[in-house]
């Protein structure tokens, strides 16, 4: 089975169910991504499966086989941060930092199909990724901002 | 609205899914040939299906929030995580469904997880509305082409075959995996129920 991860390919030979997280952790060793709950119940393990925001716990690999596959490691770099990250930082969102990365492929989607979203539309794409540190209005804030940065504005 | 293109998007991904085999005995009935009362108790048995809450909670109305509701929940209440499926049905305007409910034909197999199906997860459109409907309303609203897809008996008979071929929602109900009671019966008893209340004039218990 052959999957592309952050535009580099790899093949691997793993059962066709085996969850795209479990791929991504422990055949490929890219750690970025966390396991949180294992049902997509809390949203740490969240990449980007052809630009939508997915749950990798959820994904079986066969259905990522020939999918662009993006995760924290492929969304910016150090020298050159995506917006929400750079977001991230100006605004000191994290506490602990576990669902953070599963926050940031969350909020990286929405800003994609929606670069100036509201409170009610944050709060509603945002529901499904939980942190037990409570950073949410610092999460708010930081997706306002990456968004307008994202605009030009 | 970029969420058009969205949706499209997805439909189309779902749509390029390979379809198999529907595995399923097709014993097609001459229309006329089930009597009323027959229907009747078909209808009955496909009503038992359709209200289940593996079915009911992703039929409702146009406020488009899916339940939650059935044996696992102690009282029916709107889906968790503050989720709305949009007009678009398919969270396209907000979370999309597919964002935790994976499209895959494998069998569900770990408890309390997003289900799964070999379809885009979504809401039925809005028009199909059956959660908290009464048993009539559901009748009367399935066998009207103008609020059921457009589809007349031979075509509700087709949706199940091709839902099964994908092995999508309909096929998902009876097998929906631990932790979630399945709809009553089998696909197979559903499918004979559909072609007897077909074939019987698509009686309803308001007739």
């Amino acid at each position: 089975m052959r999957l592309t991860v952050n535009r580099v390919q790899y093949d691997i030979d793993v059962e066709p169910d085996m969850p795209l997280l479990w791929v991504l952790r422990d055949e490929l060793g890219i750690t970025g991504t966390k396991y949180g709950c294992g049902i997509a119940q809390c949203g740490a393990c969240t990449v980007h499966l052809d630009g939508l925001a997915v749950r990798s716990c959820q994904i079986p690999a066969q259905a990522a086989e020939g999918s662009k596959i993006v995760t924290i490691e492929g969304l910016g770099t150090p020298e050159a941060l995506h917006a929400v990250q750079q977001a991230w930082v100006e605004h000191q969102v994290a506490q602990c930092g576990y669902c953070q990365s599963g926050q940031i492929m969350q909020a990286a989607s929405l800003l994609d199909t929606n670069p100036d979203p509201t409170d009610e539309e944050i709060d509603r794409v945002m529901s499904g990724n939980l942190c037990r540190c409570g950073t949410y209005p610092r999460i708010r804030a930081a997706v306002k901002t990456a968004g307008a940065k994202l605009r030009g504005a | 609205m970029r969420w058009i293109v969205f949706v499209a998007a997805m439909i189309v991904a779902g749509g390029a899914f390979a379809a198999g085999e529907h595995g399923l005995d097709v014993n097609r009935l001459e229309p006329g040939s089930v009597s009323q009362a027959e229907g009747l108790a078909a209808w009955g048995r496909i009503h038992d299906v359709v209200s289940h809450p593996r079915c009911a909670n992703c039929h409702t109305d146009d406020a488009n929030v899916p339940m939650w509701s059935g044996p696992e929940y102690e009282k029916p209440g709107p889906h968790g995580m503050n989720i709305n499926a949009g007009e678009s049905r398919i969270g396209a305007e907000f979370l999309p469904c597919q964002t935790c409910h994976a499209t895959s034909a494998l069998p569900n197999t770990v408890p309390h997880a997003a289900p799964h199906a070999g379809a885009p997860w979504m809401l039925a459109p809005v028009e199909f509305v059956w959660f908290g409907q009464s048993e009539n309303a559901i009748c009367e609203q399935m066998r009207d082409p103008e609020r059921n897809g457009g589809r007349d008996g031979d075509a509700m008979v087709e949706h199940i075959l091709h839902d099964a071929e994908l092995r999508s929602f309909i096929t998902w109900a009876f097998d929906p995996g631990p932790g979630r009671e399945a709809a009553p019966g089998t696909l197979q008893e559903h499918l004979d129920d559909t072609i007897r209340w077909v074939a019987a004039g698509m009686p309803c218990p308001g007739d």
